[in-house]
């Protein structure tokens, strides 16, 4: 390890109702490869985009080669030599390896693209990184993993000096995680410094030097990675207090019947093998960290996305889900973890949004029954105690909380008793949270049954009867909530040591 | 101001379309100013004739346009429903009724043609419009060789179809297309058609995932839309009797300029009827003024050309705001 | 290690080959029609045909090279058709009534496409209106705005043997022998060099990468520092200028030419970018590609009617074509 090279101190950032750093700090030596962990939401992006120009920090202070700066954009910490990989990667799909890494400051001999020159510099990079990539191959024709190393490629030829990998391994198969430490170490030679962001533990073993924990905004601590254990670094992740009481048992009653089995599921990379029961009355949380496959498990459930294999049973028969029309015919709902997107259609009413699984119920003859309509919209805005002026009112006048409450009411319409509930309190403030908490107690008390994708640890702990783990797109334990512990469920979460 | 656009008679009726009508009024009043025949009863009944056939190739866009996709073959497809079913009339001696309900089929199978490759094959609803355009001129052509056709006069044997537009002087043709604009309105607001086809327009991957077949419902549009065509067919003709193959690609125009000038969104899921009917008024007066003074059609095409892009940026500048 | 070198850049090569895959499919296309309409009339083999097909294919072709453009942004330029008349009437107009040199009167006629083309490319990368939208407006606009410039009546550029003619003989020759003359379509000669040109412009300078970019992941080119929206534009600018080309040669192609025409002239250009592989979601495309397929087309038009299909039944075909064209696109990304 070298010479501090880039120094971030007590960096402060906030957005309207969110405190999203507070007052972080992370050294970076040269020819040091130094991890940066943290639990979803902990802050680690933000902390990047405060580095590379892409936010503007409220206070504290970047030391980068001994001058204190700031970026106002992408642009100009990359001139500086600061660049960042990003998990998803941005490329020119219909343009060769070369065409990317020089897009925007090609070679030219005259008029004329000099091709035959980049093709040869992107060479020299590749010979240099020990990469072995043909420059003239069409980037769409090339693996995710060998896309990632362009990037890479791209990143060095800015004469970067330092590099911050985001979670560079996430869509990466093993070899090719190899071939990328392969191309780290060597990096690390040449005297650079590395900030590399990951959730698996077993990398930052072997790649990293030093560790820096970040937990909910906060600047925990840095480690010396050969100093330290998988559970110290876990430890510290989890430490969080956890205000509200986690359940301590479970409150399905023993002899309540399976709703939902799903047998061998298998949907592309992210859904391997995926089996689980679901009972009458059950909250079945699902924990793991980002990109363990567990949205695409419940999309595929749900018929959303195709699926390659598996059986799925409802109340002990087998049937058949090709699209979601089949899956809500069946009595599931599902409700994503982005609404906007998939959720609701923001430029429609309440009422119009509260119907939308249920139109035929509300139909006579040909026209639809407006007052029944927002009669039963009204009926949910008062039981969920959704906070809107009218049902008339327009979806995107409302916060996020209540468009949640919104969706909920499009499944409760349809009477669904199975719930899949993908990050349900993603974006929604403290006081709405726990009005979804109860509310989500009482469906389960009567009698519905729901699936609860969380990647907060706390509420998986407060709302779960039991805890499903993924990891990598399969299922590495399933942990009933009083054997539960947050250090438990993080193990499970993250690849053993190997 | 303030005041006036929270009024809650303005918020009810949208100060859009307030704007829109009192647009209109002062057109109508400059037109009348610049040539007194404009005050003439044979005169607005002329400039109506223009409205009915427009405002149904209208009315069948904005239920399009409302699922977010364009169907700029109406004039054409238009154009092939009164060609064929005129020369069915005219040489193979089909009834008149049985020619009416031949053109509104016509503009039906338009309507699956495109509704299906949109919907279904993910086609570019641009390339559909384009290609489809090209096969309505192309089949009229073909079915009519070539041919001009012209449905029977008032006195001839099946005249009576005229009447559909005006009787006597009584423009009937004006309370068939406010009817007709009434059932589309309902269809739009009211019924589980309008109301799937604006939802999928705003959000259709939500619609989806509400377990909505959104593939049918938005080639429901492109059939309603076909179909209207159909209908604005029989009233083109009823109007102005002669149809000529290859021609009537100037009415897209005219139909979209009408749609999106009365607050239909580019962007799908917001649409108004409503909106839809008063623009197409102040097109056909636009129509009948610019013939007023001396200029022709062509200042017409130039002058719809300039609202629709102009009432799209307003569109897309008023979205980029309140995003 | 140098397995795997030779894997990726097979691999590579599997996509250009893609390109080349359906260029070496039209080209059978093309032999297989020519010898299908051969074998069935024997009119079809006579050489004043070839020389009429040709006369037919200059204009839309350069029509099709300008339009491959922002087909590859990922739009479309659907104003090219009454744009190349009104480009001609305006052009042609001022030489007959004006007395506009014809030299001028041609680069009227080129400038007058370029200015359209770039106010139609202002209004889709600057003001982000959709460009169906903006080229179908723009559309009917130069299509009325040729009629208003002229008065409404059809204009004669210079006829061959008239003072000015000399640009007709640009595009055919007429060569006296002994017997009747015979007329060389050399024309064919200028829009093959154009289509090299321009193959060149997109394949190997900045225009034609950024172009390309902007089709494939404009957001990636613009965090690149690339100027998306001036190359944007240019693309707009370059279909215009294409289309004022595509207006000389047909002024010198046709006697006269018609206000009000020209509709669905844009179908053939466009139809013929898509058949030679242009992807109507952007990204690809090639200039070639757009050439060959337009000799698709101008091969149904021009032999449709010697097997007994009346000319209208082209348009129906095209229409038909162009649809099959951009399934087949939509299909094979599907399975890719």
């Amino acid at each position: 390890m070298g010479d501090v090279i880039l120094t971030m101190k007590g960096i402060d950032k906030s957005f309207p109702g969110v405190h999203a750093l507070d007052h972080v700090n992370l050294e970076v030596r040269k020819g040091e490869v130094h991890a940066l962990m943290g639990e979803n939401g902990a802050g680690k992006s933000t902390l990047m985009k405060v580095l590379t120009g892409i936010y503007t920090k409220d206070s504290g202070t970047i030391t980068y080669e001994g001058k204190e700066i700031e970026f106002h954009n992408t642009r100009e910490a990359q001139d500086a030599g600061i660049v960042i990989v990003h998990q998803e990667l941005n490329m020119l799909n219909h343009l060769t390896v070369a065409q990317n890494i020089f897009i925007g400051r090609e070679f030219k001999k005259g008029i004329r693209i000099d091709d035959k020159r980049m093709n040869e510099e992107a060479r020299k990079l590749f010979n240099k990184l020990n990469i072995d990539i043909d420059p003239t191959a069409m980037m769409g024709d090339l693996t995710v993993g060998k896309q990632q190393m362009c990037e890479i490629a791209k990143a060095i030829s800015h004469e970067a000096k330092v590099i911050i990998f985001d979670e560079p391994s996430a869509a990466l198969t093993e070899s090719e995680i190899e071939e990328l430490f392969k191309i780290i170490r060597d990096l690390r030679e040449q005297n650079l410094g590395i900030v590399y962001i990951s959730h698996r533990m077993d990398e930052i073993k072997v790649i990293t030097d030093r560790v820096t924990v970040m937990r909910d905004g906060t600047y925990v601590g840095t480690l010396i990675t050969k100093d330290c254990t998988k559970n110290d670094i876990i430890n510290m992740m989890v430490g969080r207090v956890i205000y509200e009481d986690p359940k301590t048992h479970s409150m399905v009653p023993d002899d309540a019947p399976v709703i939902l089995k799903v047998e061998n599921l298998n949907a592309g990379k992210m859904v391997q093998n995926v089996s689980f029961e679901l009972r009458k009355g059950e909250i079945l949380g699902f924990s793991g960290l980002m990109g363990a496959g567990r949205t695409e498990t419940a999309r595929a459930i749900f018929g959303a996305d195709p699926k390659e294999s598996g059986d799925i049973y409802i109340n002990g028969e087998k049937v058949t889900i090709n699209n979601p029309q089949d899956a809500v015919k069946l009595g599931i709902g599902y409700l994503s973890e982005d609404r906007k997107r998939y959720g609701v259609a923001v430029q429609k009413t309440v009422a119009e949004n509260t119907t939308l699984a249920t139109l035929d119920e509300f139909v006579n003859g040909i026209l639809i029954d407006k007052k029944k309509e927002t009669e039963i919209a009204q009926k949910f805005v008062d039981s969920l105690a959704t906070k809107t002026p009218s049902v008339d009112q327009l979806v995107v006048n409302l916060s996020g909380g209540n468009q949640q409450k919104v969706v909920i009411a499009k499944w409760l319409t349809r009477n669904s008793d199975i719930l899949i509930f993908d990050e349900p309190t993603r974006g929604i403030d403290v006081g709405a949270k726990s009005e979804i908490y109860k509310l989500m107690n009482k469906l389960a008390e009567e009698g519905k049954s729901i699936i609860m994708i969380s990647s907060e640890m706390t509420e998986i702990l407060r709302m779960s009867d039991r805890i499903v783990i993924m990891c990598e797109g399969k299922i590495t334990g399933t942990i009933d909530i009083s054997e539960a512990t947050q250090e438990n469920i993080m193990n499970l979460a993250t690849r053993e040591i190997g | 101001m303030e005041k006036f656009k929270n009024s809650p008679i303005v918020k009810k009726i949208g100060l859009n379309r307030i704007l829109l009508v009192g647009v209109l009024i002062v057109m109508y009043i400059i037109f009348a100013i610049i040539s007194p025949t404009f005050l003439s009863y044979s005169r607005i009944l002329s400039a109506l004739n223009y409205v009915y056939f427009l405002g149904f190739l209208s009315l069948g866009v904005t239920f399009v346009i409302a699922t977010g996709g364009i169907d700029f073959s109406i004039g054409p497809v238009m154009f092939c429903c009164a060609l064929v079913a005129g020369y069915s009339l005219t040489s193979y001696g089909v009834p008149m009724p049985a020619a009416m309900v031949i053109s509104i089929l016509v503009g039906a199978c338009f309507g699956i043609f495109n509704g299906y490759l949109v919907a279904y094959c993910s086609i570019p609803p641009f390339i559909v419009s384009m290609a489809s355009m090209n096969i309505a001129k192309g089949l009229a052509s073909v079915f009519t060789k070539t041919q001009s056709v012209s449905w029977p006069q008032s006195s001839a044997e099946g005249g009576w179809y005229r009447n559909l537009v005006k009787m006597g002087n009584i423009p009937v043709g004006l309370f068939i297309f406010l009817a007709v604009a009434v059932v589309c309105a309902i269809i739009l607001n009211k019924s589980k058609i309008g109301r799937y086809i604006l939802c999928l327009g705003s959000n259709k991957e939500a619609v989806r995932l509400s377990g909505v077949n959104v593939k049918k419902w938005e080639m429901t549009a492109y059939i309603i839309c076909g179909t209207l065509a159909g209908i604005s067919a029989i009233f083109f003709v009823s109007a102005y009797t002669t149809v000529q193959p290859g021609y009537g690609d100037t009415y897209n125009n005219e139909a979209i300029a009408g749609c999106v000038m009365g607050g239909t969104s580019m962007a799908g899921g917001l649409a108004s009827i409503s909106g839809t009917v008063i623009g197409v008024f102040i097109i056909a007066l636009l129509q009948e003024g610019i013939m007023a003074l001396g200029l022709n059609k062509n200042f017409q095409l130039i002058i719809t050309g300039i609202i629709v892009i102009a009432a799209v940026y307003f569109d897309v500048m008023g979205r980029r705001r309140k995003n | 290690m140098t397995n795997q070198n030779t894997a990726s850049a097979a691999k590579g090569k599997s996509s250009l080959n893609k390109l080349g895959g359906q260029k070496f499919i039209v080209i059978l296309v093309i032999i297989g029609l020519f010898l299908l309409f051969s074998v069935m009339s024997p009119n079809f083999r006579k050489y004043t045909t070839l020389v009429s097909m040709l006369d037919y294919s200059y204009y839309i072709i350069l029509m099709a090279i300008g339009v491959t453009f922002p087909l590859i942004t990922g739009g479309v330029d659907l104003s090219i058709g009454t744009g190349l008349i009104c480009y001609s009437l305006v052009g042609g107009y001022l030489i007959s009534f004006h007395d506009f040199p014809v030299i001028a009167g041609i680069l009227v006629t080129v400038l007058f496409g370029v200015v359209i083309g770039t106010i139609n490319g202002t209004l889709v990368a600057l003001m982000d209106i959709p460009p169906f939208l903006v080229t179908l407006c723009t559309c009917m606009i130069t299509r009325g705005l040729g009629s208003i410039i002229v008065g409404g009546f059809g204009i004669t550029w210079p006829n061959a043997i008239a003072p000015g003619g000399w640009f007709r003989k640009i595009f055919k020759l007429t060569i006296p022998t002994d017997g009747k003359p015979r007329l060389l379509p050399i024309g064919i000669i200028w829009v093959v060099l154009l289509v090299l040109v321009m193959s060149f412009v997109l394949n190997h300078t900045r225009i034609g990468r950024y172009t390309i970019s902007i089709g494939s992941n404009k957001e990636a080119a613009r965090l690149s520092g690339v100027n998306v929206k001036a190359y944007h534009v240019l693309a707009y600018t370059i279909s215009g200028l294409f289309a004022g080309l595509a207006a000389v040669a047909y002024s010198a192609v046709f006697s006269t030419v018609q206000p009000g025409s020209g509709a669905g002239f844009e179908l053939e250009a466009i139809g013929g970018a898509i058949i030679g592989g242009v992807s109507a979601s952007g990204g690809v495309g090639s200039v070639t590609g757009s050439m060959l397929g337009v000799f698709v087309i101008c091969l149904l038009k021009t032999g449709l009617p010697f097997i007994g299909l009346q000319a209208n039944w082209q348009q129906i075909i095209t229409g038909l074509v162009l649809i099959g064209a951009v399934l087949v696109d939509i299909l094979k990304k599907k399975r890719g």
